[in-house]
């Protein structure tokens, strides 16, 4: 039970119309393991964690999430969605809300918490990311990182299984790159499961367990972080990392 | 201009324009009030996923957009006669299913402007559909169109007047009983004018209550749906 | 078709050329008269400027109706003259539209960026040149989803026109309704006649600003 991976996706294929996004994608993630998803614009690393917490459907495949199937019919997406946190690459907080209230709102919907425990809880994790003092801020008032930060401290509030990241420092200007990447790795030394799709290689070399390259829909290459770095084994994932180590 | 100007004979009939006052307002908070959840509904309803609801949302709305209010009211007054409604009741509903299409193409227009990240953002957090809607599409939504409902609700108002066509005792009604009787038409139609003017301008201010809406909503005292 | 339409539908289509007829004299002329007063609104010409305001203030925030029995009843009765109701109606409708196209033209000339005139008057046209080559041009096109809706609603509006006595299709099926008494497929025909030609306008409105490559 416990060595089942906790996200299990198989031979996945996706269409937008006529065009073809995924191409037979296969993906088995263990439970406590940071895998890092890199590759071209335009490869399908956006929509494959997105097919996962069910935000996009798939034409053919399965994606089992601890054990659930998320494209069956009838199967409990929002329970699913609880178990999984994610990551926006544009932060996605709500507006018209404090800092405070985005991170309890899904506890007191979702989980059914008192309004009382989420806020504790959501103290706790804003202290976790370092914003202990802006609880009561509303998310315009915020920085870039800021808010990234909130996010994650979102994601983390329903106690998740894993956590999925979209991107996460993409929109990010330069200086604030590293306060976000400071909370995913110390959430990744903690033991969480994260799946990341990022175009930040530094912070996948010293924290991924595995990269996974895609280009065009596929599922390139899947090595051990060291391996993919060191030895890749096709000619376009040593075309990427060329140009993307080269500046 | 031979006319002969005498204000006298409207200031005595300040009882009816008080009593066809009253009945304006109350027929435009009814139908504010009816219109607006028709519109939060019908509106929702154009954003769904279903294409079938979408289509019936669509249908709904360029009906009762495109019939004239005054057969609205025609239609609830005498094709629905066996229904044996007051004539309040049917101008309320004519209003209502009128306005409530507007309502609801500025709710769609609000809805999609709250962009798709944050139903994603919502969805991710593992709140249903419906969560996501209430808690936090729709409250962005409302104050972004803010404006947009102050101009309908501002035509609201002066669309009640054809109310008077169906007997209902509201102020053109008045002013048309008080012209009758007083001969004094040029100064019972510019007063009631005024009067509507006043109306529509307090109207407009109104929708500054709602939390967050900005300014903007000065910009649109005159409706144009 | 029920028999009481066909019975009347000479009466009734008569009606409804009445309604093209009013629809078109007010566009047209409504049009002019508020591209006039949407620029004089603009332009700031003095005093001319304060009476446009109250103009368009006035019209904007009285009822239709109103404005109706104010050209029908209240004009005639100040000046003394006698005027028919058709002649009222296009009266009334043409103050009316006029007022909230006014408003429309001004939105979209102001929306002009201003970067724009400024280049123009860089290269030695006087302002009203440039009004005239630069800025209406460009007001206009921007304008004309707003412009098409104003029309589609003054169509429906139209049928307001009955309250005075003009037999256009509204008026013309009251009419058929207090001799024949059949309200409901009186009522249900002329909904779906108007239905049908606002639709078909909103329509044909939204294929024309795709074609022209106008943003709504």
């Amino acid at each position: 039970m416990t060595d089942q991976p906790i996200i299990a996706i198989r031979d996945l294929h996706k269409s937008y119309g006529p065009a073809k996004v995924l191409r037979g994608c296969s993906l088995s993630i263990a439970r406590g393991e940071v895998v890092v998803v890199c590759g071209p614009s335009g490869s399908g690393k956006s929509t494959l964690i997105k097919c996962i917490n069910g935000l996009e459907g798939y034409q053919s495949g399965s994606i089992l999430v601890d054990g659930i199937e998320v494209g069956a019919k009838g199967s409990d997406l929002p329970k699913l969605r609880a178990r999984i946190g994610m990551v926006f690459q544009h932060f996605e907080l709500y507006p018209h809300m404090s800092v405070l209230n985005n991170i309890a709102l899904a506890q007191v919907h979702v989980l059914k918490r008192t309004r009382a425990v989420a806020h504790e809880r959501a103290r706790e994790l804003l202290t976790r990311v370092g914003l202990q003092d802006k609880a009561d801020t509303i998310p315009a008032d915020l920085s870039g990182g800021q808010q990234q930060r909130v996010a994650i401290a979102r994601a983390l509030a329903l106690d998740p299984q894993a956590i999925l990241f979209d991107e996460p420092t993409s929109a990010l200007d330069p200086e604030m790159i590293h306060e976000v990447l400071q909370v995913m790795t110390e959430l990744a030394s903690s033991g969480m499961t994260m799946v990341v799709v990022t175009h930040e290689m530094g912070f996948a070399r010293s924290v991924a367990d595995r990269i996974v390259f895609m280009d065009a829909g596929e599922i390139v290459e899947d090595s051990p972080s060291e391996e993919f770095f060191s030895v890749p084994k096709t000619p376009r994932a040593t075309e990427f990392l060329s140009k993307i180590l080269a500046h | 201009m031979n006319y002969h100007f005498d204000w006298t004979p409207i200031w005595a009939a300040r009882g009816l324009i008080a009593e066809g006052l009253l009945l304006t307002i109350a027929l435009s908070a009814a139908s504010l009030a009816l219109s607006t959840i028709i519109g939060l509904i019908v509106g929702g309803a154009a954003t769904a996923h279903s294409r079938t609801v979408r289509a019936c949302a669509l249908f709904f709305t360029e009906t009762m957009r495109n019939i004239p209010l005054l057969i609205h009211m025609y239609i609830w007054y005498m094709a629905f006669s066996f229904l044996r409604l007051p004539a309040f009741s049917c101008a309320v509903l004519g209003l209502s299913l009128y306005s409530g299409a507007y309502v609801a193409e500025v709710v769609r227009a609000g809805i999609g402007s709250v962009g798709r990240g944050q139903m994603q953002a919502a969805l991710a957090t593992g709140l249903t559909g419906l969560q996501a809607m209430r808690y936090i599409i729709y409250p962005q939504a409302l104050r972004i169109i803010a404006p947009s409902l102050a101009s309908l609700f501002s035509q609201l108002i002066k669309d009640s007047s054809l109310a008077s066509v169906i007997a209902v005792g509201e102020l053109t009604y008045q002013a048309g009983a008080i012209d009758g009787q007083t001969f004094r038409t040029f100064e019972v139609y510019i007063t009631i004018s005024l009067i509507y003017l006043v109306l529509v301008t307090a109207a407009s201010q109104l929708v500054l209550l709602i939390p967050g809406s900005r300014s903007e909503a000065a910009a649109g005292r005159f409706a144009d749906a | 078709m029920p028999d009481v339409i066909l019975k009347n539908l000479p009466f009734l289509l008569h009606g409804l050329w009445l309604t093209v007829e009013l629809s078109a004299w007010s566009i047209v002329l409504g049009t002019l008269l508020g591209l006039l007063v949407g620029t004089i609104r603009f332009v700031r010409v003095p005093v001319l400027n304060v009476l446009a305001a109250i103009y368009v203030e006035f019209i904007r925030g009285t009822p239709l109706l109103v404005v109706l029995f104010i050209t029908y009843f209240a004009l005639p009765a100040l000046f003394g003259y006698r005027t028919t109701a058709y002649r009222a109606a296009i009266f009334g409708f043409v103050l009316f539209i006029a007022a909230y196209l006014a408003e429309d033209f001004r939105a979209g000339l102001r929306a002009v960026r201003p970067t724009l005139i400024q280049a123009g008057l860089a290269t030695g046209l006087t302002r009203w040149q440039v009004l005239r080559h630069i800025i209406l041009p460009q007001a206009i096109r921007r304008v004309l989803p707003s412009l098409f809706n104003q029309y589609v609603r003054l169509i429906k509006f139209t049928s307001v026109a009955s309250v005075i006595g003009v037999t256009e299709l509204t008026g013309a099926g009251l009419l058929i309704n207090a001799r024949d008494f059949h309200p409901v497929k009186i009522l249900a025909t002329i909904a779906i006649v108007y239905l049908v030609v606002c639709s078909a306008l909103s329509l044909a409105g939204r294929a024309l600003y795709a074609q022209f490559g106008v943003r709504t």
